[in-house]
């Protein structure tokens, strides 16, 4: 099973961005979705998560909102800026280039 | 916008560290419960699914910690409590601080002043659209004329306007004094005549009411005025009703119908404006230069290449009419340039001097710092034992440097607002009324950047020099002494320096000052050539009207000379078109000399051409060189004579005797009268900032009268209690004269050099400033070494040392510091005072009493800045010295 640290370096910044893209999510219901998403193949470790999503917030990609969760608790809620959404674009185009030449590369030899 | 975001979130980190520890606490302890939900769902039993979900999420403090660190902030939290550090640490010592910041915001305010000036003057004279594509057009005529004398004849005027390819629009006026009111109750004002295109051409727009227009150029049709905002309040109170209203001048009625916006003062400085309606006579007329004219560039067209178009018009032109045109070629110069002209050494040398204020300031604080420096180094050593790195440390001292500077700013900008407030009302408006953009000094956003600035940058350079000091700390040396920290002699060497330098920059700036303040006066005393004390001038203007035949001019002139010499205690009356000092060259004309071949027009004989009557050379005391000056004798029958100047004499009659040679005005055909030179006089100065004196031909008033002459009048004393004898004079003979810029001669003068005077003034008080805070850094520099040495001094007197030797060596200290700085000051201060006298009309050479003085003062504050220091170590008493530590 692959672990996150084995991803590319940036693909997890892309991974999260790309799942609160449709709406605002908390850190642990990311951590869900990206598992149930991927078919358990990619399991985000809390431990990178965090950190991550801080460092994305720090850069202006996101942002952080407490607000009420399905059992009433106080949660952070994770949100796409609006240059966010820009930069997901870009770095989503960036992956399927990559990967389109990875792909080329492995097909030939 | 994103940067905005990351820099408030940094902020926010930085300023709420304590929440956001606690929000991240939160937030994981709420993913912890969700993890432990789940796995009970999944049919965990309650302590196990806990156990699990803490082992998922592994070292929760290491990832805090990853956390705190991706959102950065530490950085900005230490220099947080860098701040709060040094303004604790600046609160302790009340003295230093209120010294640096007062020494700072000295060096600040003079500069933020001085630049509201080049700022309003230089940078911002006008507030027209698009000002470096307005130029001066005029007809240059190959003499050597003056700045004022810069005109174009009406129909070349016309030509170019309508024939080029390089100039959007062209407009022309004309000055002209006007007698404002009804008779009896007549006041001078001067007033402009412009083409009905004026306004538009320099982008102007009244406040009030509506331009000229076209059919308003048409003579008969003109009587229509436009007023300055100045006049409508001083006239009339500022009457909101005042448009359609008419008022008369010089005799007839004009209706007033546009008010012009506070800020519109071109040409300064006029009061009001009537359309120039020119006779189909005066359009056609080539000869005579009589208007002037402004231009508006085609966009994209430089002046260079405007000034080429210009030329290749002006041969055409010398082709077409060869007789009114040859030898002239119209060209043209930026306004904003011609404003420069006298304007752009003097400020820039006030600028450079107030630059040296602010070096003198800093090198005071530097000095300052370092001495506290010393004091501190045991702090910094530990710090840096404790592992601070170099930049660590540098950060502290920037922040301490950078709090004072800014602080220093804020009182900076405090005194421009008054300094600004002071300069712009302290000084007479007869000084400054010629001043474009005068009243636009003030402290504007411009003036506020440049003060924030300079104390930034002031903060930075000094904060980068206590790094660097600071970082020469040697930690094991430091640590292992006792007492309250020594000087290594590489920083004494520093410190020394700075006081080197200080002396350096006060003698440059004080002779700067003694040269611009020495200049003055004797501009003032020795307006060259004449002896203004205890003469009255009045301009005096006859209406074309009712003096159109000059008899009658003739006669009025004379009964007023007559009834005007009669007054008791009135030693001479004369009349003279120009008279000196009045700032405005002289009308210059060609001529030819009796039995010289014919030359080319650019190649003939000019000079500046006055009328005198005959009491004016010996009224105003001008030396007679040779032959005679006018007497009655030589009136309008009589054989046509003129009296030249020494100058005109050496220069077209070197080595022979000019008296009896015969000169006519105009080219050698012109219809012109010979003229029989009858004497030579002394030359004359006629402006402060010219210092070429021209040549100069006086013809008798008799012979050549004219209606606008200055009438002076020489009294035994106080020329001014004769005012109203004659305004009661002229108005006996004529109600429906106005007489206008009446004036003591010496006022005049003192007005004409205004500029002058300002400058001294203020560099004068640079001088003193300078001065001030170089005795400072001696006294400084001194004080702290003597409380440094005063262990030493202790031993010194303990072994037997003489009071007297220690003093000896402590002012030996002063002088020997003073005496370095001024010798690499004497030849850097003679070469900046010889380039400013070249490059600054009035400022004198420098002569080496002024230097040797200033030297000697120096010298004398240093002792005295020493002798306090000095007193100290003589009364330190052994004892206690030694028991100390």
């Amino acid at each position: 099973m692959s672990k996150p640290t084995d991803l590319v370096q940036g693909t997890l910044d892309l991974l999260i961005l790309k799942t609160i893209a449709l709406g605002p999510l908390h850190g642990w219901a990311i951590a869900q979705r990206i598992r149930q998403v991927s078919k358990d193949m990619l399991q985000v470790n809390q431990g990178a998560l965090y950190p991550a999503l801080h460092r994305l917030e720090q850069q202006g990609w996101i942002s952080a909102e407490w607000g009420e969760s399905e059992n009433n608790r106080r949660a952070k809620y994770y949100s796409l800026t609006k240059s966010g959404k820009k930069y997901l674009q870009s770095e989503q185009a960036n992956w399927k280039r990559l990967s389109a030449a990875i792909g080329l590369v492995l097909k030939s030899a | 916008m994103r940067w905005l975001k990351v820099i408030s979130n940094r902020f926010y980190n930085a300023l709420r560290k304590n929440a956001v520890a606690q929000e991240l606490d939160e937030e994981l302890r709420f993913h912890v419960e969700k993890q432990i939900s789940q796995n009970i769902a999944k049919g965990m039993s309650p302590g196990e699914a806990r156990r699990a979900a803490m082992l998922d999420i592994g070292g929760v403090e290491q990832f805090k910690e990853d956390c705190r660190e991706v959102r950065g902030g530490q950085r900005l939290e230490s220099l947080f409590a860098d701040l709060r550090y040094g303004f604790r640490t600046l609160r302790k010592s009340p003295g230093f601080t209120i010294v640096s910041v007062v020494t700072l915001a000295l060096g600040i305010g003079a500069n933020t002043a001085i630049f509201s000036m080049v700022n309003a003057l230089l940078l911002h004279p006008y507030n027209f659209r698009n000002l470096d594509g307005l130029v001066r057009v005029w007809e240059d005529r190959g003499i050597q004329e003056g700045y004022d004398a810069r005109y174009i004849a009406p129909a070349d005027a016309e030509d170019l306007r309508d024939n080029n390819r390089v100039l959007e629009t062209l407009t022309t006026y004309s000055f002209q004094s006007f007698s404002f009111g009804t008779k009896g109750d007549l006041q001078p004002v001067l007033g402009c005549r412009v083409s009905a295109n004026f306004f538009d051409v320099l982008g102007a727009h009244p406040a009030a009411g509506h331009l000229f227009s076209i059919s308003e150029e048409q003579p008969g049709s003109d009587q229509v005025a436009v007023v300055s905002h100045g006049f409508w309040q001083r006239r009339f109170g500022g009457d909101p009703q005042v448009l359609n209203k008419t008022f008369s001048l010089n005799g007839r009625v004009y209706n007033i119908v546009g008010i012009m916006p506070k800020d519109f003062d071109y040409p300064v400085p006029v009061e009001l404006w009537v359309p120039l309606a020119l006779t189909p006579a005066e359009k056609s007329e080539r000869g005579q230069l009589s208007l002037s004219a402004l231009a508006r560039l085609k966009p994209g067209v430089s002046v260079s290449q405007a000034r080429a178009a210009l030329g290749s018009f002006s041969r055409r032109l010398e082709q077409e009419y060869p007789k009114t045109n040859a030898g002239r070629t119209v060209t043209l110069e930026q306004l904003r340039k011609e404003l420069y002209m006298f304007t752009l050494p003097l400020f820039l040398l006030l600028q450079a001097a107030a630059g040296f204020v602010l070096l003198l300031a800093c090198a005071n604080l530097a000095n300052l710092v370092f001495a506290r420096m010393i004091g501190r180094q045991k702090e910094i050593a530990l710090r840096a034992a404790l592992g601070a790195g170099r930049g660590r440390l540098g950060q502290l001292f920037l922040a301490e440097t950078l709090l004072f500077s800014l602080a220093a700013g804020f009182v900076a900008i405090a005194v421009s607002f008054a300094s600004v407030h002071a300069l712009r009302t302290s000084i007479p408006i007869e000084w400054t009324k010629w001043v474009p953009g005068w009243d636009g000094i003030q402290v504007d956003s411009t003036v506020l950047l440049f003060a924030i600035l300079v104390a930034a940058s002031v903060g930075a350079l000094l904060g980068l020099g206590t790094m660097l000091h600071a970082s020469q700390v040697e930690l094991n040396k430091t640590l292992k002494e006792t007492g309250t920290g020594t000087m290594t002699a590489a920083k004494r060497r520093v410190r020394s320096a700075l006081v080197v330098a200080q002396v350096m920059l006060a003698l440059v700036l004080l002779v700067c000052a003694g040269l611009t303040i020495e200049g003055f006066t004797r501009l003032a005393n020795v307006y060259q050539g004449f002896e203004p004390a205890s003469v009255l001038r009045v301009e005096i203007t006859l209406p074309k009207k009712t003096y159109a035949d000059t008899v009658k001019v003739t006669q009025f002139y004379e009964q007023l000379l007559g009834g005007a010499a009669s007054l008791p205690g009135v030693q001479h009356v004369s009349l003279i078109s120009n008279p000196p000092a009045s700032n405005v060259d002289n009308e210059t004309t060609f001529f030819t000399i009796e039995g010289q071949a014919a030359v080319k027009p650019s190649e003939m004989p000019s000079a500046d051409l006055q009328i005198a009557s005959s009491d004016f050379f010996e009224g105003l005391k001008i030396p007679l060189a040779s032959g005679r000056v006018f007497s009655e004798a030589d009136n309008a029958d009589a054989a046509r004579v003129a009296v030249i100047s020494r100058g005109m004499a050496a220069r077209y009659w070197p080595g022979t005797d000019a008296i009896g040679r015969r000169i006519r005005l105009g080219s050698a055909d012109s219809t012109e009268p010979w003229l029989t030179v009858i004497g030579v006089v002394g030359d004359v100065r006629q402006n402060w900032w010219n210092p070429v004196t021209r040549p100069v031909i006086y013809t008798p008033f008799a012979q050549t009268p004219q209606r606008s002459m200055t009438f002076l009048l020489r009294a035994a004393s106080n020329p001014s209690q004769y005012v109203s004898g004659v305004r009661e004079a002229v108005r006996q003979m004529d109600r429906e004269i106005a007489l206008s810029e009446i004036n003591t001669l010496d006022q005049e003068i003192a007005d004409s050099i205004a500029i002058v005077r300002i400058m001294g003034i203020l560099m004068g008080i640079f001088g003193v400033i300078a001065l001030a805070l170089s005795s400072i850094g001696v006294y400084g520099m001194l004080s702290e070494s003597v409380a440094q040495r005063t262990h030493e001094i202790g031993i010194r007197l303990a072994l037997g040392a003489n009071p007297r030797d220690l003093m000896k060596l402590i002012l030996g200290q002063a002088l020997r510091l003073t005496a370095i700085g001024l010798g690499i000051a004497l030849p850097v201060s003679f070469a900046i005072g010889r380039a400013m006298a070249s490059l600054v009309f009035g400022v004198v050479s420098v002569d080496f009493v002024v230097l040797a003085g200033f030297s000697a003062l120096l010298l004398a504050v240093a002792v005295a800045a020493g002798y306090l220091p000095a007193r100290r170590a003589m009364d330190v008493d052994p004892m206690i010295s030694l028991r100390y530590e």
